[in-house]
């Protein structure tokens, strides 16, 4: 892929200064219009603290929400592409039981809203499955090592039912979208693939292994991080079950500092530090992928 | 005829058996309550988990993301006197709760006025506090009001908080005037600020400390609250143990004057305002 150069042209100009005059309009606005004392001041404590007790800097209120998101993301992306691709192989098995089985999946999940979902899961559900495993009991009796592994890899112990259910809400949320990413993909790839396999004497499995799904997997890439970013911006809403990820922090400064619009900014510009990366990161991932390719 | 004697010999036998296996039903029950009461299953598990909100200056997170207040000192010398360690489970209001119900946590210490409402729902301990309602009112928009009646007007905009205290002392005493309704308070004094309400209906002292901290915009239409709501801890339906324990509780503390001297500390003065920021 060549790199096309860019030329600025008159128009672009024009189109550039109506921009900026928009913004400053805009901006004008906002200190003109809306009495608000700004205290920037106040922000960056709630970033990084230093501890005088240790000497040692410390993330505060809003990086460890970050920290939260990121987990919460990480994993549920893991997890709902699991979740995804066996659901994706359902819809498109030829097996009348696994086709039914995804659809009913995909249907009934991207059809709630997921607010809904959230609430629904986390006060009927959460609660019963949690409790037949035994998960509570399971990690306050865990032995320290493993603790504090759950709590730098999933959260703190106390936390940590909570952190699942939103976990599995996100999972099955997200999984929907990604099975018909999947399903699409496969799909998607020509008759004479599957024919070509078949007179290899490979079986449907090893057909779907070796030959049409690493092909569809390069295909799905860019719907799929698509998808990712999503997951990471969708993790918000467990906020309102109390999952102390980034939004949640976020407001509980702001009820606590009436820091409102200093917060908000902050809180957007560190998501979109997160989502442009791994923007930037899949668009390398995809290039790296075709570089088999005339 | 061996048939009905039969019969009615075991119809007796089952009805001995229900009878005695009665009695020992109600010991099992009795015993099982107390075993099943959260009290019990608090210092079994060595933490006692406290669902609260942030509400200044009842529960908030100071500069090192600690929580400050007075409900976490309540809550912290609670578990202190039962032996056991206190973990705060902060959560929204609107779901507070549900997730009492469901048992996200233990118990509600998070400055929940007393409700009939809510009382059908949830049990309440004896008051451990008062709040009332009181109101801050932009300079300009309310310029010249002063009492209640001067805000029940259709033309004006009252902010409140979506939660059941502020907006039934708002609809009681200024029924003709609007509600607009936020999810916290902070976004309700923003509101006002902005000028697009005339006044912010809340628990006291938070109306007091906005007027001092936006002099030039805010003051207080009128002195003190206008409304008087006991507070108490919201737990768990038909748990008479924990009830009663927590009762007791606040009966002690309270006759020791320790609940009064905190909330002085946290009501009267602004000592901790540099905690905050």
């Amino acid at each position: 892929m060549r790199r096309r150069k860019t030329r600025i042209k008159p128009l672009d100009i024009v189109v550039g200064l109506f921009i900026l005059a928009g913004v400053a309009y805009i901006s004008y606005r906002v200190s003109g219009g809306l009495h608000y004392k700004w205290d920037w001041k106040a922000i960056p404590q709630y970033l990084l603290r230093y501890d005088p007790e240790s000497q040692e800097w410390m993330s505060n209120i809003l990086l460890q929400g970050l920290f939260t998101t990121i987990r919460l993301s990480l994993w549920g992306t893991v997890f709902a592409t699991v979740i995804g691709t066996l659901m994706g192989l359902c819809r498109v098995s030829h097996s009348t039981f696994f086709r039914l089985l995804g659809r009913a999946y995909v249907e009934l999940i991207r059809n709630i809203p997921p607010l809904v979902l959230i609430f629904i899961f986390y006060f009927f559900l959460s609660g019963q499955i949690m409790n037949v495993l035994g998960v509570d009991a399971l990690v306050a009796s865990a032995s320290e090592g493993t603790k504090s592994f759950l709590s730098l890899f999933f959260a703190p112990p106390s936390r940590f039912t909570a952190f699942v259910s939103a976990l599995i809400t996100l999972a099955i949320f997200e999984g929907a979208y990604i099975t018909e990413i999947v399903r699409a993909g496969i799909q998607s790839i020509e008759r004479g693939m599957w024919e070509a396999a078949y007179t290899l004497g490979l079986s449907r499995w090893q057909q779907m292994r070796y030959i049409i799904l690493p092909l569809a997997a390069q295909r799905t890439l860019p719907p799929l991080a698509g998808q990712f970013i999503s997951t990471i911006k969708d993790s918000a809403i467990v906020s309102v079950i109390s999952i102390q990820e980034l939004t949640f922090q976020g407001m509980e400064l702001m009820s606590a500092t009436y820091l409102i619009f200093e917060v908000w900014i902050t809180i957007t510009v560190l998501y979109l530090i997160l989502t442009l990366s791994l923007s930037l990161a899949v668009e390398r991932l995809e290039i790296y992928l075709r570089r088999g390719e005339a | 005829m061996r048939v009905r004697r039969f019969l009615s010999g075991s119809v007796i036998a089952v009805a001995l058996c229900i009878l005695m296996a009665g009695t020992a039903f109600a010991e099992n029950v009795r015993q099982q309550l107390v075993d099943e009461s959260t009290v019990e299953q608090v210092l079994k598990r060595g933490v006692l988990r406290v669902g609260m909100s942030t509400f200044v200056p009842w529960a908030m997170k100071d500069k090192t993301g600690k929580l400050i207040g007075f409900e976490i000192d309540v809550a912290t010398r609670l578990a202190e006197d039962m032996g056991v360690k206190v973990e705060f489970v902060p959560t929204k209001w609107a779901g507070i709760i549900p997730a009492l119900l469901t048992g996200k946590f233990d118990v509600i210490i998070g400055g929940m006025g007393i409700l009939p409402g809510r009382n059908l729902k949830v049990n309440f301990t004896i008051p451990y506090d008062e709040t009332g309602m009181s109101m801050v009112a932009h300079k300009e928009l309310a310029a010249g009001y002063k009492s209640l009646e001067d805000f029940n007007r259709p033309d004006v905009v009252l902010a409140v908080r979506l939660a059941a205290t502020p907006v039934a002392a708002a609809q009681k005493f200024m029924p003709k005037a609007q509600l607009r309704k936020f999810d916290d308070e902070s976004q309700a004094v923003q509101e006002l600020l902005n000028g697009k309400a005339h006044a912010v209906v809340a628990s006291a002292p938070m109306p007091a400390f906005q007027a001092l901290k936006h002099s030039d915009k805010l003051f207080l239409p009128l002195k003190g609250p206008f409304t008087s709501e006991p507070i108490g801890f919201a737990l768990r339906k038909g748990d008479v143990d924990t009830l009663n324990f927590f009762n007791s509780w606040i009966t002690v503390v309270k006759a020791e004057g320790w609940l009064g001297e905190r909330k002085n500390y946290w009501f009267e003065t602004r000592d901790w305002e540099d905690m905050l920021k």
